[in-house]
């Protein structure tokens, strides 16, 4: 593996890092410290900017408008993109735009019409409905929201849980089970207005985050037409495999960010903070940690960009990429807790970052696939698919 | 419209820096960056073409190593080639040593406009522009906060203690323009992806056909006899309000002369 930027990756990393600096952090500082949003009028002038500079739509695919990143320079770029306070789960506060849901870019030319392309526009926003009040991460077999069909329509009953942004949603792509098969090959993933009779948002459910907040949807006797199918019927679960799978790359490569930041501001601390009448860099209790947290640091970094590598040159890289999730989710929230331990009293205090970190970090181990469902991926990887 | 821009490209200001104990000159010998005084210049000379309609934004730098990372930043904003000089011994130029290099590799483009930054964030000696322009025999305007052209005349604001001068000046003249008139754009997608493809002429001394023992710490007739640390910030005075503070307040900045 060859961990040397190209130019042109150095120079997005520099113009990346100058953004979140000058831009970001600013526009930041006058905010609420668990702030979702920046004020409207911040938010579109620094739209402007990345749609000038060409970055807005870091995510589309160049055939649709995109810059058409490749995967390493797209985790670059998160590390970056994530170093503020709001950077785990805001990154830039969404500035540089959203490339709508992964799955819709195999859907038909008519379904894009209606659905892509105006998120890609940013006219309409979409959510993922995947997980069930039974379980979120063996999806192919916890899912018990049926369908059957009546005509030339579907007719789906059941439930929803830890549904992100439904409520505000103008349309879900939504896993059903459509057959007797009871794993992958009996689900089919919908389209659906969320307006549509029969699709209710039963209640928000609030985590960690403090400004966001998940959702519970129902749906009764929730009637959709066929051609709202995406894929085939019972082969919604095989729909952009690949796609999630690099997603999973610059998600991990987004912890990185807070905890290169976090490391930053505890060397800074510790060089001027003075107890017991020295300085806190002085103390070897002081030093492991800092050593410990840079150790992680540069441990989830090479995983990441070994996964984007093998991304990138078209080689098998699953195992990489879970691996890259499990290691970047667990060394960053290990980097912040020790960066509180250092900031003392300060370090839990809302002035500082790190308890947003903190806090939000935890749900990085369990989001996108827990960490034990990343060792099991990489388990089935190394040992063979016989012995799953 | 041909306009040349002046850059340097420094040690990041962001990582501590380091001087060569002996001649008391900063270590240039890792990766460089554009000096952000020069993207204002950068920055207006992009916009002084695009106003004018079409032309071309070349820019001249001097560094060691062939280094050019800070030239590729602003090839990336949008200029369209650069000269860079770069020569084992050009090592401890001073000021007027840089000129007489920058100058001869500006002579060679021939441009109508050449516009520098007021000082680098690294050296700071604040003289470099209008020596350039001594050496090409121009005009030069110093402190330019805008700048427009009309015809073969530039009309300049030149900023002052008490505002600012209008100057007016036949073409071609060397401005060196302030930092914060305009906002240096970021380098776009498309402006990274083509920096690299973007011609960039290494010259050295022999090709510029300067004289090795007018440059250099040999040509230097300027030397850094002494570094000392910079003398601690003291603590500022807190003003408590008797009711007069606004008129303590206005004394202050009256004797600062800020207003």
């Amino acid at each position: 593996m060859n961990f040397d930027l190209t130019d042109e990756q150095q120079m997005i990393v520099d113009t990346t890092r100058k953004f979140v600096e000058s831009e970001i952090v600013p526009a930041e500082e006058h905010l609420d410290p668990d702030a979702g949003s920046l004020e409207p009028h911040d938010f579109e002038r620094l739209v402007t900017k990345t749609k000038e500079m060409g970055f807005y739509g870091l995510d589309i695919p160049a055939e649709y408008g995109g810059p058409g990143l490749d995967t390493t320079t797209r985790a670059l770029m998160a590390i970056e993109m994530s170093q503020h306070r709001a950077g785990l789960y805001n990154p830039c506060y969404g500035v540089f735009g959203g490339a709508g849901l992964a799955q819709l870019y195999e859907a038909t030319d008519a379904q894009k019409e209606r659905w892509l392309y105006p998120t890609l526009r940013g006219e309409k926003k979409g959510c993922f409905a995947l997980t069930e009040p039974s379980g979120g991460s063996d999806p192919a077999r916890a899912i018990q929201t049926k369908g059957y069909k009546d005509g030339t329509e579907w007719v789906l009953n059941g439930s929803k849980l830890y549904i992100s942004g439904a409520d505000k949603a103008d349309y879900a792509l939504l896993f059903a089970r459509t057959s007797d098969d009871p794993g992958r090959n009996g689900v089919t993933a919908f389209i659906v207005d969320t307006d549509s009779p029969g699709f209710f948002v039963r209640r928000v459910v609030h985590t960690l985050r403090a400004t966001h907040y998940a959702t519970e949807l129902q749906f009764e006797d929730l009637r959709i037409p066929e051609d709202q199918i995406l894929g085939e019927v019972n082969g919604g679960f095989a729909i952009a495999n690949d796609r999630l799978s690099r997603q999973r790359i610059p998600y991990a490569a987004g912890c990185i960010g807070p905890a290169i930041k976090a490391q930053a501001m505890s060397i800074e601390w510790a060089k001027s903070r003075e107890t017991f009448g020295s300085l806190l860099a002085e103390k070897q209790a002081i030093q492991w940690m800092l050593v410990d947290n840079e150790i992680d640091i540069r441990h989830a970094r090479y995983c990441v960009l070994e996964a984007a590598q093998k991304a990138d040159k078209g080689l098998r890289f699953r195992t990489e990429a879970a691996m890259a999730k499990l290691v970047a989710t667990e060394a960053a929230g290990r980097v912040v807790d020790r960066c509180m331990q250092i900031h003392g009293g300060i370090g839990v205090t809302k002035d500082l970052p790190l308890e947003r970190w903190y806090r939000e970090l935890r749900i990085r181990r369990v989001g996108e696939g827990p960490s034990e469902v990343q060792k099991l991926i990489m388990a089935r990887d190394i040992i063979g698919g016989s012995f799953k | 419209m041909k306009v040349v821009v002046c850059v340097k490209q420094i040690p990041d200001p962001a990582l501590p820096g380091e001087l060569n104990p002996t001649t008391n000159l900063l270590k240039r010998d890792g990766k460089l960056i554009l000096d952000e005084s020069d993207s204002y210049g950068v920055e207006m000379a992009l916009q002084l073409v695009e106003a004018a309609g079409g032309g071309e934004v070349s820019l001249v730098s001097m560094a060691p190593n062939n280094e050019m990372s800070g030239l590729r930043t602003a090839l990336a904003m949008g200029a369209d080639d650069a000269i860079l000089v770069s020569d084992e011994n050009l090592a401890g130029t001073d000021a007027l040593g840089t000129a007489k290099v920058l100058a001869a590799a500006i002579r060679r483009l021939s441009p109508d406009l050449i516009l520098a930054g007021v000082e680098s964030s690294d050296g700071y000696t604040g003289t470099v522009p209008e020596m350039v322009a001594g050496v090409l025999d121009l005009p030069s305007v110093t402190f330019a906060k805008q700048i427009s052209i009309d015809g073969d005349t530039v009309k300049v604001q030149r900023q002052t203690e008490a505002g600012y001068d209008d100057v007016e000046c036949k073409l071609p003249v060397l401005l060196s323009v302030t930092a914060g008139v305009v906002e240096p754009r970021y380098p776009s997608f498309k402006g990274i992806m083509a920096a690299k493809k973007k011609p960039v002429e290494a010259l050295d001394l022999q090709g510029l056909g300067i004289d090795l023992n007018t440059v250099g710490l040999v040509g230097a007739r300027q030397e850094t006899i002494r570094v000392t640390e910079a003398e601690e910030r003291e603590s500022g005075e807190i003003i408590v309000d008797d009711g007069d503070a606004h008129q303590r307040i206005a004394e202050f900045l009256g004797e600062l002369k800020v207003i």
